[in-house]
């Protein structure tokens, strides 16, 4: 190692514990001065490096910090209520839809269902109900909602009374019919079901008729004659308007 | 949550100061050092997780800063303007030979450009080896070395060629 190579060296790092920078300096007394200023130089370096640092320097960092987090926080937490109360209104829509949105989208599957579920209430087809028929006055009480009435009550009605189909207010009316009762359903137009005029499974067929004012659905099963029973429906109510 | 608060709080108070000597050095103004050290741990608490190795800790943070005061240049160009001698500001009263000194010795190095003042800084306040150095610079050794030697020179140049105009004087 030559002078300039010792210099350059001791002058890019005066700490080196580089051993050929060592070995090179103990050969010559001048390399040693040299080695020794030059720390000494370091050392004023490094005092006049040592700007003095703002006292509160250290808490200010550590309070924007605090604040900083705080401020994340804030925010998560409103985020998380802004997704809860986003559930919630999914769960209400959903809810919503179930409740309004029925399972059968025409007319003839949902009468059938319809009929099937109150089915037990007239297994009897009426033998018992002589005493509790209803009268023809009652009837159109109720079916003024509906803008109709009837001329004559048709046979022996065992049960007259509003109903929800498919989420409307509708009328259902149960008659004696030959072995199982007849059901006829008076229901509003409506857009959500399509309409069906003619409609069976195993057990029970149907007739739909369309009106002005609203659909009328008759329901029996195969031994009835549904054609006469329209018949007699279309003759027998009168719309007002 | 916790323990991250309390790695975030021991890394300021071991750090701080050395980042707050770094900062002056690279801008040579006291709120901007401030300001930039405390862009530099801001940053580092939201990435603090992404700090594996401890000892890495303060290179990590000097390459936060130097990149944070990158991004000041960036913002507001009509700060390049070269840095210049009156602007330092001479707060302290030296009272002490060793301190007028300290401080004629600090104009000085504050007058040199800064590619050798960052070097110098780096090691002689971080105590970062050549190669250290160099990787954080985006330079090779050799330049560092290089530029660590000359900013040496400099200043032994300067420190002999003044030695009788700097000291007491009374009128």
């Amino acid at each position: 190692m030559d002078d300039l190579q010792f210099r350059r060296a001791i002058y890019s790092d005066p700490k080196s514990q580089d051993e050929e920078l060592l070995a090179a300096m103990d050969k010559a007394p001048n390399r040693q001065k040299i080695a020794h200023d030059m720390s000494l130089l370091d050392e004023k370096i490094k005092q006049a490096l040592q700007v003095p640092v703002p006292d509160d320097l250290c808490n200010k960092l550590i309070l924007r910090q605090t604040l900083a987090t705080h401020q994340q926080h804030k925010r998560k937490k409103r985020l998380h209520l802004a997704m809860a109360a986003s559930v919630a209104i999914l769960g209400a829509l959903f809810i919503n839809y179930l409740q309004f949105n029925s399972a059968y989208n025409n007319l003839g599957d949902y009468s059938l269902a319809h009929v099937y579920h109150e089915a037990e209430h007239f297994a009897d087809n009426g033998a018992n109900a002589n005493s509790r028929l209803i009268s023809l006055a009652s009837l159109n009480s109720k079916m003024a909602t509906f803008n109709g009435n009837f001329t004559d009550v048709l046979g022996k009605l065992i049960f007259a009374d509003y109903c929800r189909f498919g989420g409307m207010k509708s009328l259902h009316l149960v008659y004696q019919g030959k072995t199982s009762p007849v059901n006829v359903f008076i229901v509003p137009k409506d857009d959500q079901m399509t309409f069906i005029d003619k409609f069976s499974d195993q057990h029970l067929f149907g007739e739909s008729a369309a009106f002005n004012q609203a659909n009328v659905i008759v329901v029996g099963d195969k031994s009835e004659s549904l054609n006469q029973w329209q018949d007699k429906l279309s003759k027998n109510i009168n719309w007002t308007i | 949550m916790m323990t991250k608060q309390v790695r975030y709080e021991a890394l300021v108070k071991a750090l701080h100061g050395d980042l707050y000597r770094y900062a002056y050095w690279l801008c040579h103004e006291k709120q901007v050092a401030e300001d930039l050290v405390q862009e530099t741990f801001l940053r580092a608490w939201r990435a603090l997780d992404s700090l594996k190795d401890e000892k890495a800790a303060k290179s990590w943070l000097i390459t936060i800063l130097r990149r944070e005061n990158a991004r000041r240049f960036e913002r507001k160009r009509f700060d390049m303007s070269e840095y210049e001698e009156s602007t330092i500001t001479d707060t302290q009263s030296a009272s002490h030979e060793q301190t007028m000194e300290s401080h004629w010795l600090r104009d000085k190095i504050a007058q040199l450009p800064n590619e050798y003042s960052e070097p110098l800084v780096l090691q002689v306040l971080g105590g970062f080896s050549g190669e250290e150095i160099a990787v954080m610079l985006d330079l090779n050794k050799n330049t560092v070395m290089t530029r660590l030697f000359r900013a040496r020179n400099q200043l032994k140049d300067i420190l002999e060629s003044e030695p009788a105009k700097r000291g007491l004087y009374n009128g």
